[in-house]
């Protein structure tokens, strides 16, 4: 009895063995990958933070000594960037809005509803997913210019009431369809009407979804610079993203880089904040469709 | 503010105009298709959708190969020059070519080490060791980071004379007797440098789809698969791959698409311009800075071909890879 169990403790230590440096090299990837990942971060960080005479050290200097706190408003002062938080904060206040409402209903129509064609509706608008931007943008610019709009900041917000993300209705309606029929058999029951079971019934229950896309739509209006780029000529119209790209200055000019890594990182606060807040909408919303962005 | 206040009222009235528009559907669904209650109802509801397809994607996409067709400089009349935009592209035009040639080179070069690279991060990720929650956290910081700020990090730490980029491979440099490269200044290296940038792609999103895509998968067949004797490569190769290829396919053709049409970061990288620009950074500049309106929609339509047929080439080989798990041989 006694020896069996001592054999058998030596048969299986190699096995152990192999699984404790196995466990150890996940971890050392691990760590190691995070490491990498976070430097940039870092990096960022502490080129804001110094003085214009310590970023071209070489070797270049890890910790700024001493951190030029002042570096934070001198370099948001340097172009209207109060101006620019505002409109870009207008823009995605009035997108998200706008976009919540449409795709919302939208989404809710395709996973609930049939009508002749629907489907092949339904594939269309998933094709649209593909489309390049760049195909469509310059019969979009000419048709703003003959609204009168070019200049405005209609031709971005207007747009989101049509719905004009694919994959947030995609995202909704994945949402829609986990929904049991049986919940709105019983709303129909007790005398709603399709708007009362959409208000009451359904929307209560899809709510990490409209958080998912809310979240989203903040992250793409935020990060937006095309649109932004091609339609607002008025300076004093720029967004957060057209500002930098003008903060950065001309082709030939030499950037100022802690000024630069300064406003990089008041650009990236208020996603990493969300994200930090949110994160479980943020990677629900990514699993529940598979695509991003 | 007065111009932020107009559009906030037409931004009021829009809805408005779609209710309308909806209600309207829903009426002629009724009364001249004889359609039911829910019938119509549906088509009401995505009728939103409907009118802008209509309006800002059906017709702009036909327009813009009308336009391809022709000059057009914004303000002046359009005028039909047949094939003139596309033969000046393809024979003349010294910028057309290099902006192929980099374009397809990073989208084809930068994919497999995104989908990859992808994978094997999920597959770490997946392991149940102490602290997870936090490491997925950090792994997925730099897709939440602003495309923006990417650019201008990643153009500072690829800086030629103080980056760190340079400064940590320099012992290298060294060792190879090369010189410290001009990365983002020498038409050598920007593809390179393009393609490094792409790897920090590799984490967030990308990951989240695949870990998500593994957890998906049966523990029971990797259990019978250890009892048969299979190796975890094998496993690997002939139970994890198989079962997660639909995830596969997808961030292909997504990882495609989107590596094609890389714009807002090469605008702020600002690469040097004799390795040739990205193509939708020669439609921006042939139609906004120097307002051809034609050959800017000529050499979108030449992209957005591009991209068709790739696509097309990915969906038809998915017989031979692509494994569904309700697959009925038809």
């Amino acid at each position: 009895m006694a020896s069996t169990h001592a054999m058998q403790r030596r048969a299986v230590s190699p096995y152990r063995l192999m699984r404790t440096v196995y466990r150890a090299f996940i971890y050392v990837t691990v760590i190691f990958l995070a490491v990498v990942i976070l430097i940039p971060f870092f990096w960022m960080l502490s080129t804001a933070l110094q003085e214009e005479g310590d970023i071209f050290a070489w070797p270049p200097q890890w910790i700024p000594d001493p951190p030029m706190w002042r570096n934070f408003p001198d370099a948001w002062n340097a172009m209207p960037f109060n101006l620019y938080l505002g409109n870009t904060l207008y823009i995605v206040a009035l997108g998200i809005i706008a976009e919540l409402a449409s795709a919302t209903l939208v989404a809710y129509g395709f996973a609930r509803f049939r009508f002749p064609g629907s489907e092949i509706v339904f594939l269309i608008l998933l094709a649209t997913m593909m489309l390049p931007f760049h195909v469509t943008l310059i019969p979009t610019y000419l048709i703003w210019q003959k609204f009168g709009l070019l200049g405005e900041f209609d031709p971005l917000v207007l747009r989101a009431w049509t719905a004009w993300g694919p994959f947030y209705i995609f995202l909704l309606r994945q949402f829609f369809m986990t929904l049991p029929r049986d919940l709105d058999d019983a709303a129909e029951m007790d005398g709603a009407n399709w708007l009362q079971t959409f208000v009451y019934v359904m929307l209560p229950q899809i709510r990490p979804a409209l958080l998912a896309v809310a979240i989203f739509g903040f992250r793409g209006y935020w990060n937006d610079f095309l649109g932004p780029l091609i339609y607002l000529t008025d300076m004093k119209k720029y967004t957060m993203n057209v500002g930098m790209y003008f903060f950065m200055g001309g082709v030939n000019e030499a950037p100022q880089w802690n000024y630069l890594m300064v406003m990089s990182t008041l650009i990236a606060l208020p996603v990493l904040v969300l994200f930090f807040i949110a994160q479980r909408y943020f990677i629900e919303g990514i699993t529940f469709t598979g695509i991003k962005d | 503010m007065p111009s932020h206040l107009a559009t906030f009222i037409r931004w009021l009235l829009v809805p408005v105009v779609l209710v309308g528009a909806a209600a309207l559907l829903y009426v002629i669904a009724r009364r001249l298709f004889k359609w039911n209650g829910r019938q119509s109802l549906g088509l009401a509801l995505v009728s939103p959708w409907v009118f802008g397809f209509l309006v800002f994607t059906a017709y702009p996409l036909l327009y813009s190969f009308y336009l391809s067709f022709t000059e057009n400089n914004l303000f002046g009349r359009t005028k039909w020059v047949g094939l003139e935009n596309y033969i000046r592209l393809f024979t003349v035009d010294i910028e057309f070519w290099p902006s192929i040639r980099i374009t397809l080179l990073y989208a084809l070069l930068s994919l497999p080490i995104g989908v990859i690279g992808a994978l094997l991060i999920a597959m770490l990720l997946n392991n149940r060791i102490r602290g997870i929650g936090l490491f997925r956290t950090i792994y997925f910081l730099p897709a939440v980071l602003p495309e923006v700020a990417v650019a201008l990090l990643w153009r500072w730490m690829f800086n030629s004379e103080v980056g760190i980029i340079n400064y940590v491979l320099s012992p290298f440099y060294k060792l190879f007797g090369i010189g410290t490269p001009d990365w983002f200044g020498n038409k050598d290296f920007v593809l390179a440098a393009f393609i490094i940038m792409s790897v920090w792609g590799i984490f967030g999103t990308n990951t989240v789809v695949f870990l998500a895509g593994l957890q998906g998968v049966p523990r029971a067949l990797h259990e019978a698969a250890e009892i048969d004797g299979a190796g975890a490569f094998r496993r690997f190769l002939h139970i994890t791959v198989p079962q997660i290829s639909p995830v596969i396919l997808l961030q292909v053709v997504m990882g495609m698409i989107g590596a094609l049409q890389i714009f807002t970061i090469a605008m702020f990288v600002r690469p040097t311009s004799a390795a040739g620009k990205f193509m939708n950074q020669l439609v921006y500049e042939r139609g906004f800075s120097q307002l051809d309106m034609g050959e800017a929609s000529a050499i979108a339509w030449v992209l957005f071909v591009i991209i068709l047929a790739l696509t097309l080439l990915v969906f038809r080989s998915t017989p031979f890879w692509v494994h569904y798990e309700s697959d009925v041989r038809r």
